[in-house]
């Protein structure tokens, strides 16, 4: 989104976030409310929406994505226009959860916390969701699909792709990257201690940069995508003459 | 057996979303009652005689809570907790949907009770669409008069405001909800103070679950002797049970508390599926301990609960047959409860990642035997040493399954041969 169009997004939130605002004693209680509003309307919690709702509840930014970063619900990296998240709790295993997020994982061709290639879908694997009844369940954009088998998943993978599935797709204004988890692993540790190596260590790397971009292109990129970016990268380097 | 007797009544017969029916069937008369005939007081009175107590979880006694509230002027509030997460439970999701209004006439009652202006529903995030049916919901109420500026022509004001959660289970831990709705990580508070002294902005604040807050226009409809009259001397009345897992009809069932374990899975839920042998049931959630076997005849109330190392919690049911493998079952419990935690508490946060890795450890066949004392050891060890509940939850049900179905366990891992 660039920032005009940001800019506008703002303008056409700013009474309504007003009207938010004026139900709370204290402001600070529309900071989750003003955070749903922004993804509703970009498909992720952007630094811009952060950034904004910073200044409309006269908080630091800090204070704003710590707390945006507590919730699950709220992405801060773009996602896909289908958020499917399969329970993984109790009841669901027990009825069959497991054959279910196997069939979605190979029909997807991705991960738990990951969105594939063409941006069309993000899948996760979440705790109960109060569908046990119905086990085993899932949600679609937040919409609830109950009784799932293997062949079910078949026809709603098979139904979004066509364009046919009934249920509105997300806000999608940037596309997204490998994975919108901005999981504490991803934070480069702190040298000697796990998963990455002692620069000191004869067999460890001095220069975190390898890790760090590792870390970007395990997480981040697709293969393909990898492969363009080394490319492109390349050759801006021989442009410049190197 | 009656499973809808009271707050499940007219589910999916009638359309309840819908004002109209809802008053077709006397609903807002409780509320019109209460604020043009009752003082305050007369109701804390009644609902303390009724015995009502907590439906989240907790069990605590209602009308006790209500009456901690400090005579210190200064504005109060009631928060309603819909934020219902606790594995195994779908009750208060279907209340949302099916019979939002009972929620607010509820609210507006208990509202009125503890002389507040300003309630609050405090919804999961993920009801998506309980939000849009409850917001429809109270636009009606708010159109007809019953919310805002003099209620039934009276001179009470209440305003309702609707909060989304944002995906944590620990929003239902009532002051991790209460720094949720000030706009804050929903990590819980330290207590006391409690949120009777200080709650929501610092101020008296009452929080009651969905469930219990439905309770009360029947309640005053029906009499305190009348829900103190059903169950036990001290589990009065009824009780949303979600029964799910390994049983033909899973699904909610209105019932009056004491009602046998037995008669819930058998007479309501169906019984096990054909050919299934009965293992094992967690009565009150995914942080209650199983119960077994011998356990089959006895009352589902709070005391036989908490007498036989167990509780009601929610009231969510999960009966395992003998296809269970109690090891996955357990690295799911294990794995939610580490991932759900907020991370304040050592003991919890990294108690319950030790435990969830021990256990992926010894499902993919690399544990060892020792591994078993372990879980044990460490499950242990982090009860009782956190500010709030999540903690002390993950023990329960691993303990009572490790001690239960140890050679399901001990057919995982390896056992060390001397060389």
């Amino acid at each position: 989104m660039t920032a005009t169009s940001f800019e506008e997004l703002a303008a056409a939130l700013k009474p309504e976030a007003d009207a938010i605002v004026a139900q709370y004693e204290d402001s600070r209680s529309a900071l989750l409310p003003l955070i749903h509003r922004f993804q509703d309307a970009q498909g992720y919690v952007s630094a811009d929406a952060m950034r904004t709702t910073a200044e409309w509840l006269g908080l630091s930014l800090a204070v704003v994505e710590s707390t945006v970063s507590f919730y699950t619900l709220f992405f801060r990296r773009p996602v896909g226009r289908y958020m499917l998240q399969v329970c993984r709790n109790l009841s669901c295993t027990m009825n069959g959860a497991g054959a279910i997020m196997e069939r979605f994982r190979e029909r997807l061709g991705v991960g738990h916390l990951e969105t594939t290639e063409d941006g069309l879908f993000s899948y996760e694997e979440v705790e109960c969701l109060a569908a046990c009844d119905r086990a085993p369940c899932m949600q679609v954009n937040l919409e609830f699909v109950y009784d799932l088998t293997p062949q079910a998943v078949d026809d709603m993978v098979a139904a979004i792709r066509g364009g046919t599935y009934p249920v509105k797709p997300l806000a999608q204004t940037e596309a997204p990257a490998r994975s919108w988890h901005v999981s504490k692993d991803a934070v480069p540790r702190v040298p000697g201690g796990r998963d990455v190596p002692d620069p000191n260590d004869p067999g460890g790397i001095g220069d975190r940069t390898g890790v760090i971009m590792l870390d970007r292109v395990v997480r981040d990129l697709s293969p393909d995508r990898t492969r363009e970016r080394l490319v492109k990268d390349g050759r801006e380097l021989l442009e410049r003459g190197h | 057996m009656d499973t809808r007797p009271v707050l499940m009544k007219g589910i999916g017969e009638a359309d309840l979303r819908s004002i109209d029916v809802y008053k077709s069937r006397g609903g807002y008369e409780m509320l019109e009652r209460a604020v043009k005939t009752m003082q305050p007081a007369q109701i804390v009175e009644i609902v303390s005689k009724s015995g009502l107590r907590g439906r989240g979880g907790a069990g605590f006694p209602t009308g006790r809570k209500w009456q901690f509230l400090p005579e210190n002027g200064e504005p109060r509030y009631l928060v309603c907790n819909s934020d219902e997460a606790e594995p195994g439970t779908f009750k208060d999701r279907m209340l949302l949907e099916e019979t939002p209004h009972q929620i607010i006439e509820g609210m507006l009652i208990g509202a009125y009770a503890i002389r507040s202006h300003h309630a609050f529903i405090y919804i999961r995030g993920e009801f998506l669409r309980g939000y849009e049916i409850f917001r429809a919901a109270v636009e009606q109420a708010r159109a007809a008069g019953y919310i805002g500026k003099g209620i039934c022509g009276t001179d009470y004001d209440l305003e309702l405001t609707i909060h989304r959660g944002a995906g944590a289970y620990i929003c239902g831990e009532e002051t991790a909800l209460l720094n949720s709705l000030e706009g804050k990580r929903g990590e819980p508070r330290l207590k006391p103070p409690f949120p009777a002294i200080k709650g929501l902005y610092g101020k008296p604040t009452v929080v009651n679950n969905s469930e219990t807050l439905s309770y009360l226009a029947p309640i005053l409809r029906n009499g305190a002797e009348w829900f103190a009259g059903v169950g036990t001397e001290r589990s009065t009345g009824y009780k949303i049970v979600s029964i799910s897992g390994h049983v033909k009809r899973p699904g909610n069932y209105e019932v009056p508390l004491a009602t046998p374990i037995r008669v819930l899975i058998d007479e309501c839920a169906g019984g096990l599926r054909d050919g299934r042998k009965f293992m094992a049931v967690q009565p009150g959630g995914g942080s209650s301990a199983c119960l077994f076997e011998e356990h089959l005849d006895l009352p589902y109330d709070y005391e036989s609960m908490a007498k036989n190392g167990t509780m009601l919690g929610s009231g969510a049911m999960v009966v395992f047959d003998d296809t269970t493998d109690f090891v996955h079952a357990a690295l799911a419990l294990v794995r939610f409860f580490a991932h759900e935690s907020c991370g304040q508490c050592t003991p919890c946060r990294e108690g319950g990642h030790w435990l969830e890795q021990m256990l992926e450890r010894i499902v993919h066949g690399d544990g060892l035997e020792s591994d078993i004392d372990l879980l044990k050891s460490v499950s242990h060890q982090i009860t009782g040493l956190n500010l709030c509940p999540l903690g002390d939850s993950i023990e329960p049900f691993l303990s009572s399954v490790v001690n239960r179905f140890e050679d399901q366990f001990r057919a995982y891992v390896k056992v060390p041969v001397a060389s």
